[in-house]
């Protein structure tokens, strides 16, 4: 996983960050995510979700209001850290 | 049981512990009189007074995913390992049939301790805003007996004893009651303990109850009712055991390795810390009430056997008050020497011993027991494991800080 930088990190940087975030906890295959893979389908519930999240906040410096954890795919969790790296990273 | 509508019995058993993993390897060295106590393994070791414990050699990815193990405290990895084995040992199929009528008594002092000092950790030291998602999940005291009820599907009674040192031989005391009332036909009873934490630690030592360290072999540090001991040594692991009443056992053709003949509980009420004969002694007479057998039957007793100068006066002298001149026909011998106290899985881990003894008709030594305690005056089978002609009826006995004692009864089948 690659070192948060100064720079506000792009979608396809985000992208990659989450997919290896559920690879490596799911113990699945990094290259058989992708963006529009359903996290359920993936074998994640919604605790394992907000384990992800948790990640991802830690990850990219952000905090991710309660009312919109409500995500489907990965590029869902994706666009949201990447909305809130833009506004909370500022 | 007097007023047994079922009588219980124990198919399978499943063990993780500082002296083995497994009942083959527990039951070498249990009868070898190894120790498994050793310097602590940890970062922290340097900052602590008393640096020895008893670890479980358990590793959970050997056992379980990742995405498994990450979401269980190590109180539930192994509660939840020792049950799968437990169940695999009773050769017993969980199926849609049985799954309403199987249930989870678990007995844990401490629950997710590591869990609880993780995020104490995290907030108060490293200065975090928040903890991890599963935090709660992972302490709850009732964490490892839900876990195991996942794993099975099993929806019959869950519940978790908390009663210290005695919590894992309440668990099994109870979980017989629900067989023998006919609210279970099976149940995986047991317990699980993992407090080597820095903090427990450090909590213990200021009780000034831990032993101090053998200068020449820190594994013989704890000496239970010699008169060089010093205290308990801390320990951890789980021990979990298949319960099913008889008729059920029969109908699938399961081993048996013995009967539950009998469970006593009461309370010492006399103080938090130290114990009382007046508890100890209505502790083992009520087993042997429940179990409708007199005195002279016992012939082997698993004793709490700490290895505080206290508990152990205590004991041996509760257990002449109750057995009379009998205590001095029959053996008693300690384990903690070897496995050190498992806290909330301690009476469990001393069952399965107890166990492996009655379907050995050999009774574990008390190791490290070099120089007699004239006021501990018994047989404590003392270092050497003691192989007799015939073992029919045994008893383990369990004894806590907060008074609640256990005692659990156990006799080869008789079907006379």
């Amino acid at each position: 996983m690659t070192a948060p930088s100064n720079t506000t990190p792009s979608l396809e940087e985000i992208s990659t960050v989450l997919a290896k975030m559920i690879a490596d906890k799911m113990e699945i295959d990094v290259a058989t995510i992708t963006p529009t893979s359903n996290l359920t389908e993936l074998g994640l519930d919604s605790l394992d979700t907000f384990d992800i999240i948790f990640n991802a906040e830690d990850h990219f410096k952000i905090k991710v209001p309660n009312d919109q954890v409500n995500i489907e795919t990965l590029q869902d969790v994706t666009a949201l850290v990447h909305k809130l790296t833009l506004s909370q990273q500022s | 049981m007097v007023n047994a509508h079922k009588r219980v019995v124990i198919t399978g058993m499943g063990v993780a512990s500082p002296i083995g993993n497994g009942l083959a390897e527990l039951s070498e060295q249990v009868f070898a009189g190894v120790s498994g106590i050793k310097k602590i393994d940890a970062p922290f070791v340097e900052q602590l007074s008393c640096k020895l414990a008893a670890q479980a050699n358990f590793d959970p990815a050997a056992h379980f995913s990742k995405h498994t193990y990450s979401m269980l405290d190590r109180t539930s990895q192994m509660a939840l390992h020792t049950s799968i084995e437990a169940v695999k040992h009773a050769g017993l199929s969980v199926n849609e049939a049985l799954q309403p009528r199987m249930g989870v008594y678990l007995g844990t002092g401490m629950g997710g301790a590591s869990s609880v000092e993780e995020g104490y950790v995290r907030l108060f030291k490293d200065g975090a805003s928040r903890l991890k998602p599963f935090t709660v999940l992972m302490s709850m005291n009732n964490a490892a007996a839900s876990a195991i009820a996942l794993e099975f599907q099993i929806t019959g009674p869950n519940q978790t004893f908390s009663t210290a040192c005695s919590s894992s031989a309440v668990a099994i005391g109870e979980a017989a009651r629900l067989i023998r009332h006919g609210y279970a036909d099976v149940m995986l009873a047991g317990g699980a303990e993992a407090l080597l934490t820095f903090g427990t630690i450090k909590a213990w030592e200021a009780l000034r109850t831990l032993a101090d360290e053998d200068q020449i072999d820190v594994s013989r540090s704890c000496k239970p009712f010699s008169l060089n001991r010093s205290g308990l040594v801390l320990g951890e692991g789980a021990a979990m055991l298949v319960l099913e009443s008889l008729e059920h056992a029969q109908a699938r053709g399961a081993t048996i390795y013995a009967e539950l003949s009998g469970y006593g509980s009461a309370n010492d009420s006399d103080h938090i810390t130290q114990p009382s004969v007046k508890g100890q002694s209505a502790t083992m007479q009520a087993a042997l009430s429940d179990a409708d057998l007199p005195p002279q039957a016992i012939e082997y007793i698993n004793a709490h056997g700490t290895g505080t100068v206290m508990n152990d006066i205590t004991e041996t002298n509760a257990i002449k008050q109750v057995f009379g001149e009998h205590a001095y026909k029959l053996s008693v011998s300690s384990t903690k020497g070897a496995h050190g106290h498992l806290m909330g899985a301690a009476g469990a881990l001393e069952a399965v011993i107890t166990l492996l003894a009655l379907n050995s008709n050999t009774l574990p030594p008390t190791i490290n027991l070099a120089q007699p305690d004239p006021a501990c005056d018994l047989d404590y089978v003392p270092n050497t494991a003691k192989t007799l002609p015939s073992l029919d009826c045994v008893m383990s006995n369990s004894f806590a800080f907060g008074g609640t004692g256990a005692a659990l009864i156990f006799k080869k089948l008789s079907l006379k």
